[in-house]
């Protein structure tokens, strides 16, 4: 038997467990007092809200938690509680932007929404029809069709050109990635501009939906191929090899092994690209006429895009534009964040595997 | 099969990919040429004056078409975005990298990327309609209680238009941009040299000081650049909550008085005669040389800071 008997743990004993009633005290009144000081003081002196936060609140909650923490940790402590309290007020501010945004268009949106505005266009719409009438499904099909065929295009490059960066050997592998990265700050009026003078001014097509979608590609290009190239890099070497020396040639290699090995990664790239350009507004304004009437033809006549129709009636100006604007922007973000979350949900899946 | 027909199908798939890869490259070049050769009449017939003077005539024969204000608007918001976006997106990225728990981490990291897919026409509305009633009560207390200052000097009632405002909404588009790259150049940090200053008797500030902010700062200054390309290429947001006057307002920020050579294409456009609309496209390679030119920056800085850390 060892002589050493080992005491068990008292099943109340914690350490971690803050039991100084000071510091209780301490903690509490660093917490509160900011908060009730501010509010008082906003109240007192009717500043608005926002700026009470900045100029009363900040500065207070600094100071009470320098405070606490100097007289718990000493001289130490004062930074870190400074740094804390700094970067929580920082990530609350965004946090809050964020909110109002969401917020915004979901309360405003849901005011002029209903089952018909995502179906029924907009051809009798003026300014003194009611919202029981007309609607943004010619728009809501026009964005279809214009990030899909952008996207029929997109994708193929963009992954081709992820295959020339990951699988082969080519010299130009760095400049190529370079360029690419630098597209990525393409301003998107630029990328209008740029068809525009391409196709309309030279009088090779009228402005028309697929002008749209060929400046779409522009911009959606960097993003595909920077997030292909990142989950086809992340293919294990091991793989590549064995397929390779089983006797495939490269191209089965790639399309046999590699790509089903990252397809949810894959995926992935594809859904982030389009969300990065379903919402683009400028270099539609370029290259195609907003149309009222439903348009299922890419290739001729004018078309309408839930961004452009945003656009149409912002700057319309009137009351139940400003309420459609609102409802439309609603619809586009469903679409962003349904796009979104399916490619959350799948790059969940995929580290998981 | 045999050797000669796996070499040539092979030869067509990376013959296809290398395509690819040399389009995408070509594309760049390609944009800056058209632009360029549609907008050689304007630059000839402008001069200097184009990027010096002030005044935007079509209505004359051969009109007069100079976008300082423009460019200079550019700057000011952008740099006003920036002074609001930097700070806050560094403290973001702290806070997810070093200080949440996992669970709220993660969270945060969703919020930010939703955040960086809200369309931008979405951010003009949303700035049009809550944030101006908002930021125009803000800047009237600075220009009454701090109009010492310069830069919050006003000669208006209303701040309705005014770069301030642009710069917030500005700057709610290119927070997410910094956060996620700060975020990710942070958590590349060496969690060993991390561990090293707490154990040396470090404290968290002085951690973050002396040992997180030295190792990431140039992946945060790359991150800060791809943010500022942003700024000078964000449109249709800007469109919605600037005013745009060609005059130039060098620093008044609360003047409704500003200027953004994006939204000026937009803006001018729909109406634009042909030859406005060549002065347009200057304006454009403008714009498209000043970001390509902040974005190699970046992109450079970034890739080297990566590389730097990976090894």
């Amino acid at each position: 038997m060892s002589t050493l008997e080992f005491l068990p743990r008292p099943k109340d004993a914690a350490p971690w467990r803050i039991r100084s009633n000071s510091l209780v005290m301490k903690i509490t009144f660093a917490s509160t007092i900011p908060t009730i000081a501010a509010i008082t003081i906003g109240k007192v002196f009717q500043i608005p809200g926002p700026i009470v936060l900045l100029i009363v609140f900040l500065p207070l909650q600094l100071l009470a938690s320098s405070l606490a923490a100097a007289s718990t940790r000493g001289r130490r402590g004062i930074a870190d509680a400074q740094l804390n309290v700094g970067v929580l007020f920082a990530t609350i501010f965004v946090a809050i932007m964020l909110g109002s945004v969401l917020f915004s268009v979901v309360s405003f949106g849901l005011n002029a929404i209903s089952p018909h505005f995502a179906y029924q266009n907009n051809v009798y719409v003026t300014s003194t029809t009611s919202l029981e009438y007309g609607g943004a499904g010619h728009a809501l099909l026009g964005t279809v069709l214009v990030v899909g065929l952008a996207s029929l295009i997109a994708v193929p490059v963009g992954i081709a050109v992820a295959v020339y960066l990951t699988e082969t050997r080519g010299r130009l592998r760095g400049p190529v990635r370079f360029f690419a990265q630098s597209m990525s700050g393409l301003p998107s009026i630029v990328a209008g501009l740029f068809i525009f003078a391409v196709f309309i001014s030279t009088g090779l097509s009228r402005p028309a939906g697929w002008l749209a979608s060929a400046a779409l590609v522009l911009l959606m290009l960097p993003t595909v191929i920077r997030m292909s190239e990142e989950v086809l890099k992340l293919v294990p070497g091991d793989l590549r090899s064995a397929a390779l020396a089983l006797g495939a040639p490269q191209r089965k290699a790639f399309f046999l092994v590699i790509m089903p090995a990252a397809k949810t990664g894959l995926v992935t790239a594809i859904l982030l690209g389009i969300a990065r350009v379903v919402g683009e507004t400028a270099p539609l304004l370029l290259t195609m006429r907003v149309n009222p009437n439903t348009n299922a033809n890419v290739f001729s006549g004018d078309m309408a895009t839930l961004p452009t129709y945003i656009f149409g009636f912002l700057t319309a100006g009137f009351d139940t534009g400003r309420a459609r604007s609102w409802a439309a922007a609603f619809l586009l973000l469903a679409v962003v964040g349904l796009i979104f979350g399916a490619a959350r949900l799948l790059s969940a899946r995929s580290i998981k595997k | 099969m045999n050797t000669r027909q796996v070499a040539k199908g092979d030869r067509a798939f990376f013959a296809i990919s290398t395509a690819a890869a040399m389009f995408t490259m070509a594309l760049v070049f390609a944009v800056l040429i058209f632009l360029s050769i549609r907008s050689w009449s304007t630059f000839t017939e402008q001069g200097l004056g184009f990027i010096t003077g002030s005044t935007w005539d079509a209505s004359s024969t051969p009109g007069t078409f100079q976008i300082l204000p423009m460019l200079v608007g550019s700057l000011v918001v952008s740099i006003l975005g920036l002074i609001i976006a930097v700070p806050t997106s560094v403290a973001v990225a702290y806070f997810i990298e070093y200080m949440a728990p996992p669970k709220v981490a993660k969270l945060a990291t969703l919020l930010i990327d939703l955040l960086a897919a809200l369309p931008s026409v979405v951010i003009g509305l949303w700035g049009l309609y809550v944030l101006i009633p908002q930021a125009v009560s803000w800047s009237q207390l600075l220009s009454t209680h701090l109009s010492f200052i310069p830069f919050f000097r006003t000669d208006f009632e209303n701040a309705q238009g005014a770069p301030f405002i642009a710069g917030w909404t500005v700057a709610i588009m290119i927070i997410p941009i910094i956060t996620s790259v700060s975020r990710e150049v942070m958590g590349r940090v060496d969690k060993e040299l991390v561990s090293a200053a707490s154990a040396l008797g470090g404290t968290n500030f002085s951690t973050m000081r002396r040992v997180v902010l030295p190792t990431a700062k140039s992946g945060i200054l790359g991150g800060v650049l791809l943010g500022l390309g942003r700024a000078l290429g964000e449109t249709v947001a800007i469109f919605f909550v600037l005013n745009l006057v060609f005059e130039t307002n060098w620093y008044r920020v609360l003047e409704p008085k500003g200027g953004n050579v994006a939204s000026l294409i937009v803006a001018k456009f729909s109406e634009a005669t042909a030859t406005e609309i060549n002065a347009l496209m200057a304006a454009g390679v403008v714009l498209f040389i000043l970001t390509l030119i902040v974005n190699m920056i970046a992109t450079s800085i970034v890739q080297r800071a990566e590389r730097k850390m990976a090894s």
